[in-house]
């Protein structure tokens, strides 16, 4: 069935800060997340799929709703089995397949049940043994989780969410159960700022945020539909083409979260970076935590070991427009660069 | 799944959260601690690294409660049952993280299904409050806890212990914790009587200190880099911090308050207008705790001084109101009587200590003083718009000058006067379920979140075990031969599931007078200001908005129902005012406006807000225009589905007509003026029910 092969990243044209954005997190899922605010059919998701369809495989279990990983994650497995089924746990691995990673999609009307994960209570009744429905975020865990809309998920929903992307581990507490299990995902959540705004805090979770908007040149918009109807017309030889592009790119996003332990920065960008969160006004310190770790993802993919001043401003585009302290009911900021100038100006 | 947490010692800057959070840990009996400020300030990750340095603890072993092995402390029934031997095992302090999502019954303990099936008799599953016992309970957010979870908490905390009493179920634990809290007073305040029951209460701010701040980043690089290695590095210092915790713990029970400084305690306390006496028996617990933390037995003057800053932070009247928007300058030619009494506030704020004055929580009102208007100066004329340049530097709010080219002649654009915190409206309870979050209206609930009211027998997930063991109980004996392995047996007509009650957001239109009227001496501002402070609340409540503006010769819809209040304040900020009143049209379109959105919602329960002064002088038929608009206030007020508030924008002078209380009259909406919705003083409220 899902044979038919996706869009290429590669192939998508324009829309390079959300390209980016994404590319960084997939290096670096430490970045917390992206949040894209924008209008309707801007390839968003296309974009998603297409980073999804290009990350090297990852290793699971069989018949695993946890998405564990072989490779350290066993310990977990066998807890979940004794808490779960009460039964002893199996003391070798089972068998282990390769899979693709997979875009672990919320829809809109979610409830917190089906995030979480639940208890079924009429089976606990009937047949007196506990069974736990696992949630979206089981399914998300090594994946990538993509919330569409996620201005208008409700607010508790939200909220479980970010905890776990933030904490890296989901707990179902309902009803008098109490279970935990690991949930690392790279969160990608989509907006529309028209219809209504998120709430500061949870904006803050969201480690980089970028604003994009329809291509305008009319050249690009040409380009986007040739592409399109290439693709349409012959999916397999479209992305076949650009097979050689991918395979690059695939490669540098290897090596990049290869390089990115190593990458260190000076100690006077470490004060470039305070100095643009202050003058710009950020709440707290998550801005510049977020601003540095950008900074050294962005230097790993350009395939240095050293960050630029350059990858700082690049930075604070990306993870302080969203924390740019403000009044409420106030539109956040889109341009980090012009409002430092404003800083600036007004002080002198 | 055990993870590495940012030792308490490594931290940059913060020294008064990291001094609260240690007297909290030291006295539990000061009722815990609230932290209100700023998304990331290192909150949680300091309350992870508090519960990392308390000592081991002692307690029963097998107990599932951290019950003490001490003969003299009280145990839980379980507990008592089943260990009277009171053989004692050494455990971590507890870190029991509340989360969001948690429910009556993960709080406070509730059934445990399985087992109690099994056995046939109620088996209490504990909760999260008896998990803490002993330890540390983190509430994050915890003014976005629905307000009964949070009347748990803090029972428990006050008390000591935990009582269930419902269910059918009857069972009291031993549950003393220390208490962390924390919120953005953004997201909506906590209630009074809540605030109160913390102890302490510290406004929190990331530090402002380039160096404080390149420092912070390393460590935190370092630490996701190398946790075990960083750990080692601070090894020495909080081993140091755990002793001196120990130690004060140890010591508390020593520490003596001579009587004097309890008359500088009351005194103190009497200076700040504290209400009831919390404060002062808080205050010498601080004191105490912080004495022990020195490694003294003696309470000091300068204990009760360091302390006092957090004890009276919270308890202050009229300390904290939400951070409003920009405040204009017509609120200064308004009422200059207005001011001096506005400055009074100001400084009796300064007054207070230091921590008071964080400027997060600070209203615009300690922006530099406004340039007094010159004498000259009038609103109502219609020469009065372009003088009005605005200081501020909010991109957002256009300037008088910018009016839209297609506002006429007398059309004038007037900025927001100065909001407030208003006073709570909310619908009518009913019967109908609805889903939904929010904070505004009580109403039942088809999620599973919100309070256990009652049971019924109607099919969904949300089982009441209670009623549905009532409901299966006569049945027991002729169903014996079927068996299972059950104690209990149970067919499908037997399961009952819960009706919940729980706050749910509603949608406020606002039909706002635009007229011209409305526009003399700055009253504008004031209506506006008064909508922006209920938008505000809005906000906070996560309603949805609507607005509806008339003027000249008829209504229209600036803001289809949307829960983007963002855009209504925007949209507020740029409306232009002037022409005739054509309050019958006004009244009309939000009625359409209504029936829409309940075509749609057939649940909702829309509140109407009329800002008027309801002089109305152009009328859609024939009548004259005040008669017609009463008429159809009427027929308005017919569909019970929605609540009307109507805020008179009439100042009180010589002469005033009353049209707007005759108006909320005709459709027996709640009646305010503008002062009236502020939600100050009690004086308010009791005159705000009774109009």
């Amino acid at each position: 069935m899902n044979n038919r092969p996706i869009y290429p990243f590669t192939a998508i044209v324009g829309q390079d800060a959300m390209k980016l954005a994404l590319m960084l997190n997939v290096v670096n899922p430490g970045l917390s997340g992206v949040l894209i605010r924008g209008e309707k059919g801007t390839a968003k998701s296309t974009a998603v799929r297409a980073l999804a369809d290009i990350l090297p495989d990852i290793q699971v279990f069989g018949d695993d709703p946890y998405q564990l990983d072989p490779d350290g994650e066993f310990g977990i497995y066998q807890e979940i089995r004794r808490t779960l089924r009460g039964e002893s746990a199996p003391a070798s691995p089972p068998e282990t397949v390769l899979r693709k990673v997979r875009v672990v999609e919320l829809p809109v009307g979610a409830t917190e049940d089906r995030v979480v994960g639940t208890l079924d209570l009429e089976h606990a009744l009937k047949k007196g043994e506990k069974r736990v429905e696992p949630g979206i975020l089981a399914q998300a865990h090594r994946n990538i989780l993509y919330v569409d809309e996620v201005n208008l998920l409700d607010d508790h929903v939200v909220d479980v969410l970010l905890d776990s992307a933030a904490m890296g581990v989901n707990t179902i507490e309902r009803e008098g159960v109490s279970f935990s299990h690991p949930a690392r995902f790279t969160l990608v959540g989509t907006m529309n700022p028209e219809e209504g705004e998120l709430r500061p805090q949870l904006l803050d979770r969201f480690g980089l945020c970028v604003t994009i908007e329809g291509i305008r040149s009319a050249e690009d918009r040409v380009a986007i539909m040739e592409r399109r109807a290439a693709f349409d017309l012959d999916a397999k030889d479209f992305a076949a083409r650009w097979q050689a592009e991918s395979a690059t790119l695939a490669d540098r996003l290897l090596t990049a979260r290869a390089l990115y332990p190593a990458v260190e920065a000076d100690r006077p960008l470490l004060f470039e970076i305070a100095r643009t969160c202050l003058e710009v006004g950020v709440d707290g310190h998550r801005g510049d935590i977020i601003m540095l770790k950008t900074a050294k993802t962005l230097a790993a993919l350009d395939g240095r070991t050293e960050v630029a001043a350059a990858d700082i401003h690049t930075a604070a585009d990306l993870a302080l427009p969203h924390r740019v302290r403000r009044q409420p009911l106030m539109a956040i900021a889109d341009n980090v660069q012009t409002l430092r100038a404003g800083a600036a100006a007004r002080l002198h | 799944m055990e993870r590495a947490v940012y030792p308490l010692a490594a931290m940059v800057g913060q020294q008064q959260l990291r001094q609260g959070l240690l007297l909290a840990a030291v006295n539990p009996a000061m009722g815990g601690i609230l932290l209100r400020g700023e998304k990331g300030t290192a909150k949680s990750t300091m309350v992870r690294a508090l519960a990392a340095l308390l000592p081991e603890i002692e307690v029963v072993r097998g107990c599932g409660n951290a019950c003490s092995p001490q003969p003299n402390e009280d145990r839980c029934p379980e507990c008592r049952r089943r260990f009277p031997a009171l053989e004692a095992a050494t455990q971590r302090t507890r870190l029991v993280e509340l989360p969001l999502n948690a429910t009556e019954d993960r709080v406070a303990g509730g059934i445990n299904f399985p087992r109690s099936l099994r056995t046939g008799r109620a088996v209490f599953a504990p909760g999260l409050l008896a998990r803490a016992h002993r330890g540390l309970l983190y509430v994050d957010e915890v003014n976005l806890l629905d307000d009964h979870i949070v009347d748990l908490i803090l029972d428990a905390a006050a008390s000591g212990e935990n009582r269930i009493e419902r269910e059918g179920i009857s069972y009291r634990h031993p549950a003393r914790f220390v208490l962390v809290g924390t919120m953005n007073p953004e997201e909506g305040e906590l209630r009074p009587q809540l605030l109160d029951r913390f102890g302490l209460c510290l406004e929190i701010r990331g530090c402002d200190d380039p160096e404080q701040r390149v420092t912070l980043m390393e460590r935190r690089e370092f630490f996701d880099r190398d946790p075990a290695g960083f750990l080692a590095g601070y090894r020495q210092e909080s081993d140091r911090l755990a002793r001196q915790l120990d130690r004060a713990r140890t010591l508390l029970a020593e520490v003596r308050v001579m009587a004097r400084l309890r008359g500088f305690i009351g005194e103190l306390c009497r200076e700040n207008n504290v209400a009831g006496h919390r404060a002062d028996l808080v205050m010498e617990q601080a004191a105490r705790a912080f004495a022990a933390l020195e490694g003294v037995t003696e309470v000091s003057i300068d204990h009760v001084r360091a302390v006092a800053p957090m004890v009276l932070l919270h308890r202050q009247r009229d300390a904290q109101p939400p951070p409003p928007p920009p405040q204009d300058e017509q609120r200064s030619d308004r009422q200059p009587e207005d001011t001096p009494s506005e400055e009074d506030r100001e400084q009796r704020d300064e007054s207070q200590p230091e921590e008071t004055s964080a400027p997060q929580t600070q209203p615009p009102q300690d922006a530099p003083p406004q340039p007094s208007p010159p004498a000259d100066r009038t609103e109502s004329g219609e020469n009065g718009e372009s003088d009005d340049t605005s200081q501020q530097s909010e991109p957002e709010l256009p300037q008088e000058t910018q009016s839209p080219p297609t506002a006429g002649r007398d059309d004038q654009l007037f900025q927001i006067g100065s909001t407030f915190r208003v006073k709570p409206l909310s619908a009518a309870k009913d019967r109908m379920v609805r889903r939904g979050s929010g904070r505004r209206s009580r109403s039942r609930i088809a999620q599973k979140k919100g309070r256990y009211v009652k049971s019924c027998q109607r099919p969904g997930e949300d089982l009441a075990l209670d009623a549905t063991l009532r409901a299966a109980a006569p049945f027991q004996r002729q169903r014996a031969e079927s068996g299972g392995g059950l104690a209990v047996r149970l067919r499908e007509q037997d399961l009952r599931t819960k009706i919940r009650e729980k706050r749910i957001g509603n949608l406020l239109l606002f039909v706002v007078d635009a007229s011209g009227s409305m526009g003399a001496r700055g009253r504008m501002a004031a209506s506006k200001g008064a909508v922006m402070s209920l938008l505000l609340d809005a906000y906070q409540k996560r309603d949805r908005v609507a607005m509806v503006t008339f003027r000249r010769h008829g209504a229209t819809v600036n803001l289809p129902p949307t829960s983007s209040v963002d855009l209504a304040g925007r949209l507020l900020a740029e409306m232009p005012v002037g022409g005739r009143t054509p309050l019958s049209a006004g009244l009309v379109k939000s009625h359409e406006q209504v029936r829409n959105y309940l075509i749609k919602n057939p649940t909702a329960q829309p509140i109407v807000i009329f800002i008027t002064d309801g002089k109305s002088n152009v009328s859609l038929g024939e009548d004259k225009p005040v008669e017609e608009s009463l008429r159809l206030a009427d027929a308005l007020a017919r569909d019970r589905r929605l609540r009307t508030v109507v805020v008179d924008t009439e100042e009180a002078g010589v002469v005033t007509f009353g049209l707007a209380r005759r108006l909320a009259g005709a459709m027996a909406a709640q009646y305010f003026k503008i002062d009236d919705l502020k939600a100050q003083s009690l004086v308010d409220i009791v005159r705000g029910q009774h109009p």
